[in-house]
């Protein structure tokens, strides 16, 4: 899952785009309006945080105009708590709302919220032949037993169980689970593959050669 | 029923009636009078006429020898006593002949208390007047009667006189037609004057429902005005002048309140972020330190906010801070740029001083604060290797301090809000630097408060000026 954090005030920033990334997410973030709608108009993030007051382009505004082109989906972050504010933001087209300050825990559990609604499911809980994946503990269970997996490697089953069905391919895989800092090798993706497979069984993920991967 | 009565209207009321009462009453009583004086007198021109029309017809039945000649007294008595043919009287005479008979009656005593001629309907307890005889009338009423008293110098005493209830009754009914009438009309007169005042109170009465729903936290209403420029109008236009400066005030409160609020949000947020995410699971030591530095920096950030939102709240008060003391201003500004000269070695900025002693009167601790918030500025936004001129003048009436950089300068979309409360013409550099977005605010309303005023002038290079009345 990749996220776009786009907040001026650097250690908030700096804060909330680790505690992130220590929640295995894949992390990009912006300081300002017009460098946060480029970013979020160039690649197609799992979720963005947004705050309200931001130099340049403010939120409501930014948001506005990425409405025009992409519904991804977002939880604005302010220190406006009035209700006006609030009213404002979702009509602008946020998806939830979070008041600073606010509890980290609640914000993560705002965002799976948010992308579990994206994915048109409603419930944690993913189950594919014996594997269950719970997406709000960060675990994969088979048969009832744990299964360890990096945090690279769950982020690769979460994305593929959460398009189930559907072939995603490599580039779509780098685009949602490396950030911009990231300097990954492209066959880095084939070892995540390749543990997955000797961890949960040879047929849990099919390779499309030349398109991509798939859970079926 | 107590506060009802201390009602306005009720006052108003109460002293209209009263005057009302009086004005009525005096009317009444007066046209009373009258009528009772006229109707008196009509019945004294009647017996003074019945009693010369007796004393004519007396002397008709058997005229004098000598018409020319008056009646002398012996004649008088002599007529009295014997009043002849009393058929060739004039018919209002008759009833004086006549027992029990109503009307004037008549009666002449001699100077010796013998009776002359008593008329038969006279009442039986006539006595002669006892007077001064000088020929004079004394006016006697008793016993519904109206009787004329009379002594002549001659001794000779007589009393004419009426019945007059029927006139007393009808002066009776007048009365009673009078009181009812007076009784009605200042009823009436109530009546008006309750609606008059009530009518005049109207006005007041919507001004209160009005300022008491404004009151209530309806801070957008306002009085209606009628726009005749009356006194009421004039009381409303006041009173919705006053509500303007209110209603802006307490804007500007709520939106520094808001604003404060928003500010204090961050570094809260940042510390509550910082602290759940490093107790989320074991780290290294050298996470802990940054987590902890960057718990610091957000506190310190609290800090430098709440002292300059005290700073402010100070300065806000009316009479704020001490009493104004002989000060000069390039002593405080030298002692400002002494402190200061660290910072500006850190950021190599030069601190260019001209200064001249320019003395007034004011608090030096606030002043300080103002040169500080100049001063700081000018150090740490223009660019490493800039010079700073510090400059203090005296022209005319005033104290001129200036502090100018030879930086970039100030955009001049920003200039118009630069001293506006949490504006930052530098938004990039933001919170992070230590700012609050408070200096400018506070050494304007600082300024303000020795009866100065502050300005900035924008080109190659940013002056702020600071004009101070002289002391």
């Amino acid at each position: 899952m990749r996220l776009l954090v786009i907040e001026d005030d650097p250690l908030l920033r700096h804060s909330l785009c680790e505690g992130l990334r220590e929640e295995l997410y894949a992390v990009d973030s912006a300081a300002d309006g017009h460098e946060g709608l480029l970013k979020a108009l160039a690649t197609g993030y799992d979720g963005i945080v947004l705050d309200g007051m931001l130099p340049g382009l403010d939120g409501w505004e930014l948001l506005r105009r990425l409405r025009h082109e992409k519904p991804t989906p977002v939880l604005m972050l302010t220190a406006r708590d009035a209700v006006p504010d609030r009213i404002r933001g979702l009509d602008a087209g946020a998806d939830d709302y979070l008041t600073k300050p606010f509890d980290f825990d609640e914000l993560l559990a705002r965002l799976r919220a948010l992308i579990r609604r994206s994915s048109g499911r409603g419930s944690n809980l993913l189950e594919i032949e014996g594997v269950e994946i719970d997406t709000a503990a960060r675990t994969v269970r088979r048969e009832g037993e744990a299964i360890p997996l990096t945090p690279r490697e769950y982020a690769l089953v979460e994305y593929l169980a959460l398009h189930r069905g559907s072939v995603v391919s490599r580039t779509e895989l780098y685009d949602h689970l490396f950030d911009e800092s990231d300097d990954t090798l492209s066959n880095l993706l084939d070892v995540h593959v390749s543990n997955i497979r000797k961890k949960l069984g040879p047929s849990f993920i099919s390779t499309r050669r030349g398109h991509g991967y798939s859970i079926e | 029923m107590k506060p009802f009565f201390r009602s306005v209207r009720w006052r108003l009321l109460l002293w209209y009636a009263l005057i009302l009462l009086a004005l009525i009453t005096g009317l009444c009583l007066l046209a009373f009078r009258l009528a009772s004086d006229d109707r008196t007198s009509q019945i004294d021109r009647e017996i003074r006429s019945f009693q010369s029309t007796f004393f004519r017809s007396l002397f008709a039945s058997q005229p004098l020898p000598d018409k020319n000649e008056l009646p002398s007294l012996d004649e008088i008595r002599q007529r009295l006593r014997n009043p002849g043919d009393v058929s060739a009287f004039p018919p209002e005479l008759h009833a004086l002949f006549e027992d029990g008979g109503g009307g004037t009656f008549l009666a002449c005593w001699d100077s010796d208390g013998s009776r002359l001629f008593i008329s038969a309907n006279a009442p039986d307890d006539l006595v002669p007047p006892r007077q001064a005889g000088d020929g004079s009338t004394q006016y006697v009423e008793r016993d519904h009667r109206r009787e004329h008293h009379r002594v002549n110098p001659s001794g000779m005493s007589s009393i004419i006189g009426r019945d007059i209830s029927a006139e007393q009754s009808e002066l009776r009914n007048f009365a009673l037609l009078l009181a009812l009438g007076g009784a009605a009309v200042w009823t009436a007169g109530l009546g008006g004057g309750w609606w008059l005042a009530g009518r005049a109170l109207k006005p007041i009465d919507t001004i209160g429902r009005t300022a008491s729903r404004i009151a209530a936290g309806n801070l957008d209403e306002r009085i209606e005005l009628a726009r005749t420029d009356n006194e009421l109008d004039q009381l409303g236009g006041v009173l919705n002048e006053t509500f303007d400066r209110l209603a802006a005030a307490i804007e500007r409160q709520k939106r520094f309140t808001a604003d404060a609020s928003h500010e204090l949000r961050t570094p809260v947020t940042i510390i509550l972020s910082e602290t759940q995410r490093g107790l989320k699971r074991e780290r290294e030591p050298d996470q802990y330190r940054e987590i902890l530095a960057n718990c610091r920096s957000a506190a310190e950030r609290m800090r430098a906010l709440v002292e300059s939102l005290l700073v402010l709240a100070r300065q806000d008060l009316p009479a704020s801070g001490t009493d104004p003391v002989p000060c000069d201003l390039a002593e405080i500004a030298g002692g400002v740029a002494d402190l200061l000269q660290p910072l500006a070695d850190e950021h190599s900025i030069a601190i260019h001083r001209e200064l001249s002693p320019a003395f007034l009167h004011g608090d030096p601790h606030s002043l300080a604060m103002v040169v500080q918030n100049l001063l700081s500025n000018a150090i740490v936004h223009p660019p490493s290797g800039s010079k700073v001129l510090l400059k203090t003048t005296v022209t005319g009436a005033s104290v001129i301090l200036e502090v100018r950089d030879n930086g970039p300068g100030i955009p001049s979309e920003h200039l118009p809000r630069l001293f506006d409360r949490f504006y930052r013409a530098d938004t990039a550099r933001g919170q992070a630097s230590g700012h609050t977005g408070l200096g400018l605010a506070i050494a304007k309303t600082i300024v303000e408060n020795h009866g100065g005023k502050i300005e900035v002038e924008s080109a190659t290079g940013t002056t702020f000026r600071v004009i101070l009345p002289r002391g």
